[in-house]
């Protein structure tokens, strides 16, 4: 009975894992067609074309597009983590006046759709005169991500006991040393699960990249990955392999920080 | 502010004592050194997300084309919004969404985390979690180009149905009326299992074993434990992935825009992409706005009953 | 899940659940009631006046390339390169069409010729240009050149330069008025009033076919009249073979349009097509002359003579599988010219839609591959050097030919350059060349209004193919779409 149970349930979890991966699979098996021909949706080629992945780093501007997306994650992570810390550590830990009214207005973020505010976002970026720039994607999503990143901290500062700091008060400690010299070293894995996070999520940020920058080099891996569709829509196998290697870099991070990564979600929902 | 915390103030200072005093000092300054603590996040966070939201409203009662002069057109813009069939039908598509995204996810989710949980404990297990839960890490652009070419005529499950002797009822299942959606559903679902799954696991993780050995004790199969124990422990959990999976599904755009760009018709049209097609390809910004803010209540109405539901416990 | 920022791990939030809804609603009710669109649109301003043209003209031509110079002495006016593009290096930013090769070649071309140009080029699908146009000529580097899917909403917001002074310069108001018409847009809409764009070339639309194919269903000459084409279709249908080809995604757009209005063009004057397409105040598709082309175009899906998976076919697919054999016709325009002739050699042919009787005249959809020039582009005067050179030098309209494989307009006294022969480029320069003399050139129903395609044609005949939509309910739907466009 117990050995059947487990042959049975090993059966359905290995079902599911290769339905999950069979879009994986056959773009793989796609991209190595000769470019240009249409393949059937897995089919082992005869002659494996791993030039096309070459070609579609070259004609996807590989290097233009790693380049941008690096500088807008670099844009955008460390200054959220840096000021959602801070909020966090304000409204969670030091408690200041209305720190229950900001929290509620923070946490009104949390189930904003995007599209609900992408409209006025287009005209608002207009009238700075960023549209078409990086900062176009950087700045509306540092705002974006102030709801989720401020509710996080401030459910890992919320938990950290108030005797720490009194403590350290006593001692004379400034709110800053306060923050910085003891809370912050203690936040550290909170702070780590939060930042690979936001690097993921950023990278495959697209909506704002359609909307608020036409230029694909000046976009997201993920933006970049659909004007890279818009242009080579005609060849499947191209485009397949194109899009293997734009997911390529989430998945490394993910496979390398895979332990953080789930952390950070057990996390989320023990302390949420 | 300096109201409220003058009053807080106040409410300590009864019990006055001179150590007392020069704490409230430090802790007047701690407030106000706080406030300075809040405000680079509550500032773009106000720029980006609060006043954008202000002014979708604002725009909603206008009838403008983007650039040109705008006509007030009061809430004109809503009633089409709820009335025009087509609206309807767009609407209508984010609650099958829901559908699909939530029960599938969330049912199929309680099933693989019980059986990673209670039954296949070893290495498969350990792998389907990581397998399971990568297309949550991918670009959704990226799944949705492949799914569209998963489900093309010449795609995979043909290749498959084709295979097992299921030839005859291939077709483009993204360009059928009667497929479409659902197949934007599944997609879906790929993209949330593994996420619902890692969620339940945590729960899991925090019921007590002693009610499951008293359960085989009293001689419960899985199936029994699964529906006694398991499900009524993890009611906080499953809040949470429904809320997370609604918002997905009445938010979708990414997956939509790349596999069907809403056709065939508007058979897997969704809010989100009309927006988008309205503000920036129609250019009827006002009407765009109105769905806007349709979509965003209509998120707050599904998500805040189930938040009630769970009600009751402290965070 | 583009939220998926706030919306994911989330929790329950904390204290009394009112609270949320409460203060959303005060948000909501927060809301200023000023108009959006405070800051107006620059009202559209006459092109910048090119530097006179007797100032540096000898200069100019003397450091120019000799082939420079000799395009020049061809064109019809006096006008050099440096003149308008200058003789430092410039830039010109453009924005062309995913596909369609011969911006590409002419720019190379552009460029051989005078060096000191040279080009930023952006590409992207028609669909995604149609929603990008607006907002690139608004934004913060408006192009020097952009494929231009439709104008008059541009116009009225101003967003597109007025060429009206370049084509005095240039001498283009001596060409063939028919060739300008369609770019030019006044009060009463398109084809009168100030030119706004310039066609690069003059497109051809009209049925390809498989020649193979076609022998197999006993076809020896191309169909005479709409009869004639049926009984093919049929014949193709019972010999097992796909009849049409065809594409109606809605990431290409409805192709289904094609043989739509062709059909339209059988059962009513093409004028009155046209002028639906061009706004004409009063006008309606919703015609019986138009019902009975959609009635027929239902016959078609119903007989199965398209794909079956049409819905999910796009442009390029359904080259593709033409190409490949699937498929006796396809209705496509002679900007595929190059493209069949190199994929399906010797094996590919071409005619016009047939009348609806025996020697009825010929009518077509015939586009200028418009461009435009944004309002503020920063080298307009160097955008329209381009657009008089693309006209009148030799090897550009060489390259419009062979590459295009189109009729390339311009001056009527210049000799339109041959295609190489056995090339069916020659096959719709012949018809291009009927239709014009039948007067029977037509805009594209798709075209008429910025979103028109996307939100009308494509979802309904998209509808039409499931069979959930019927003819008469289709051009109601686009004909209200139409109005709630165009604000009236």
């Amino acid at each position: 009975m117990q050995r059947r149970e487990v042959v049975t349930g090993s059966l359905v979890l290995i079902v599911l894992m290769l339905v999950t991966l069979l879009p994986f699979i056959s773009l793989f098996t796609t991209a190595l067609h000769p470019s240009g021909s249409v393949p059937l949706g897995i089919d082992w080629p005869a002659n494996p074309q791993w030039g096309n992945f070459a070609r579609a780093f070259q004609v996807a501007d590989m290097p233009v597009l790693l380049f941008s997306s690096t500088i807008i994650v670099v844009g955008v992570v460390p200054i959220s983590v840096a000021i959602s810390t801070m909020a966090g550590f304000a409204i969670g830990h030091l408690r200041i006046p209305g720190a229950r009214a900001l929290f509620l207005l923070f946490l009104l973020g949390l189930t904003l759709p995007l599209e609900g505010i992408i409209t006025p976002l287009y005209y608002l970026v207009q009238s700075f005169g960023l549209l078409n720039t990086r900062l176009a994607i950087i700045l509306p999503l540092i705002g974006l991500y102030m709801p989720f990143s401020v509710y996080w901290m401030r459910a890992h500062f919320v938990n950290m006991p108030s005797e720490l700091s009194e403590a350290a008060r006593v001692d004379g400690a400034s709110t800053w040393d306060l923050f910085w010299r003891i809370h912050v070293p203690l936040a550290r894995p909170a702070i780590a699960s939060l930042t690979i996070l936001l690097c993921v999520w950023t990278w495959n940020q697209f909506l704002l990249a359609l909307v608020l920058v036409q230029d694909p080099t000046q976009r997201t891996m993920a933006g970049a990955l659909g004007a890279f569709q818009g242009h080579y829509a005609t060849n499947i196998p191209l485009l397949s392999a194109g899009a293997l290697l734009i997911l390529l870099p989430s998945l490394i991070v993910f496979l390398v920080f895979q332990r953080q990564f789930v952390a950070a979600l057990l996390q989320g929902s023990v302390k949420g | 502010m300096p109201a409220a915390s003058a009053a807080g103030a106040r409410a300590q200072d009864r019990p006055a004592t001179a150590l007392r005093r020069s704490r409230l000092r430090a802790l007047r300054r701690a407030n106000w050194a706080g406030w300075l603590m809040v405000a680079p996040a509550l500032l773009v966070y106000v720029i980006f997300v609060l006043q954008p939201l202000v002014i979708t409203v604002q725009y909603s009662l206008y009838r403008w084309d983007g650039i040109g002069a705008s006509q007030w057109v009061g809430l004109q813009n809503y009633v089409t919004v709820l009335t025009d069939q087509n609206f309807i039908q767009i609407l209508t598509n984010a609650f099958q969404l829901i559908l699909f995204f939530c029960v599938i996810s969330v049912g199929l989710g309680l099933v693989v985390a019980s059986l990673i949980r209670r039954v296949v404990t070893g290495r498969v297990g350990t792998a389907a979690r990581t397998v399971l839960f990568l297309p949550q890490v991918i670009p959704l652009v990226a799944a949705g180009i492949a799914w569209s070419w998963v489900l093309a005529l010449s795609g995979v499950v043909n290749q498959i149905l084709g295979a097992i002797g299921l030839g005859g009822i291939t077709q483009a299942w993204l360009g059928d009326f009667g497929t479409a959606l659902p197949a934007v559903g599944l997609i879906g679902v790929w993209v949330l299992l593994g996420l619902c799954t890692v969620l339940l696991l945590t729960g899991m993780g925090k019921i007590d074993p002693a009610l499951y050995e008293s359960a085989r004790i009293d001689g419960a199969g899985p199936v029994q434990e699964f529906w006694s124990i398991t499900v009524p422990s993890l009611r906080n959990e499953i809040a949470v992935c429904i809320t997370v999976t609604a918002i997905a599904a009445l938010a979708s755009f990414d997956i939509v825009y790349i596999s069907t760009g809403g056709g065939p018709g508007l058979a897997t049209m969704v809010p989100g992409l009309e927006i988008y097609q309205l503000a920036f390809v129609g250019q009827q910004v006002g009407l765009a706005s109105a769905l806007a803010v349709v979509l965003v209540l209509l998120v707050l109405i599904v998500v805040l009953p189930i938040q009630r539901m769970t009600g009751g416990e402290p965070l | 899940m583009l939220s998926f920022a706030s919306a994911t791990f989330r929790r329950r939030p904390p204290g009394r659940h009112g609270t949320i809804p409460a203060v959303v609603a005060a948000a909501l009710l927060a809301v200023a009631c000023a108009a959006p669109g405070t800051t107006p649109a620059p009202a559209s301003q006459a092109p910048t006046a090119p530097p006179a043209a007797s100032a540096a003209a000898s200069a100019a031509a003397s450091q120019a390339p000799a082939s420079a110079a000799a395009s020049a002495a061809a064109s019809s006016a006096s006008a050099s390169e440096a003149q308008y593009c200058g003789t430092q290096p410039v830039t010109l930013n453009a924005w062309f069409e995913t596909g369609f090769q011969l911006p590409f070649s002419l720019s190379q071309e552009f460029t051989k010729q005078f060096p000191n140009v040279t080009w930023k080029i952006s590409q992207d699908q028609f669909t995604n240009l149609i929603n990008e146009t607006p907002r690139l000529l608004a934004g913060a580097n408006p192009p020097d050149l952009v494929r231009l899917p439709t104008m008059v909403t541009l116009v009225k917001d101003g967003l597109l330069k007025n060429l009206d002074t370049y084509a005095t310069q240039f001498g283009w108001d001596q060409w063939p008025s028919s060739e300008l018409a369609q770019n030019r847009v006044g009060p009463t809409g398109v084809g009168s009033g100030s030119l706004y764009a310039m066609g690069l070339n003059y497109s051809m639309t009209g049925v390809f076919y498989n020649k193979k194919l076609a022998a197999q269903i006993g076809m020896t000459q191309p169909p005479q009249t709409l009869a004639e084409f049926d009984a093919l279709l049929a014949k193709a249908k019972a010999a097992g073979l796909q009849p049409i080809m065809q594409w109606n995604a809605s990431a290409s757009g409805g192709g289904l349009a094609f043989p739509l209005q062709d059909l339209m063009a059988d059962y009513g004057p093409a004028s009155a097509v046209n002028d639906w397409i061009f706004q004409k105040k009063g006008t309606t598709i919703d015609t019986p002359a138009n019902l009975q082309a959609a009635q027929h175009l239902q016959k078609w899906i119903q007989a199965g003579y398209f794909p079956k998976d049409v819905n999910a076919i796009q442009y390029t697919d359904s080259n593709g599988r033409f190409e490949k054999g699937e498929g006796v016709f396809t209705f496509n325009g002679d900007w595929e010219d190059a493209n069949y002739d190199k994929q399906m050699p010797g094996n590919i042919g071409f005619f016009l839609f047939p009348p609806a009787t025996a020697g009825g005249t010929y009518a077509a959809m015939s586009s200028p591959l418009t461009y435009g020039i944004a309002a503020k582009a920063p080298h307009a005067d160097c955008a329209a050097f381009f657009f008089n050179w693309v006209a009148t030098n030799p090897t550009a309209r060489q390259i419009d030919v062979s590459v295009g494989g189109s009729y390339p307009g311009g001056p009527p006294d210049l000799a339109v350059p041959p295609a190489a022969s056995g090339s069916i480029i020659n096959d719709t320069l012949t018809a291009a060349q009927q239709v014009f003399k039948d007067n029977g050139t037509m805009g594209f129903i798709a075209n008429a209004t910025g979103s028109i395609f996307a939100q009308g044609w494509t979802p309904e005949l998209q509808k039409m193919v499931g069979g959930q939509e019927t003819p008469a309910g289709m051009l109601k739907y686009v004909q209200a779409q139409y109005l709630q466009e165009l604000g009236s």
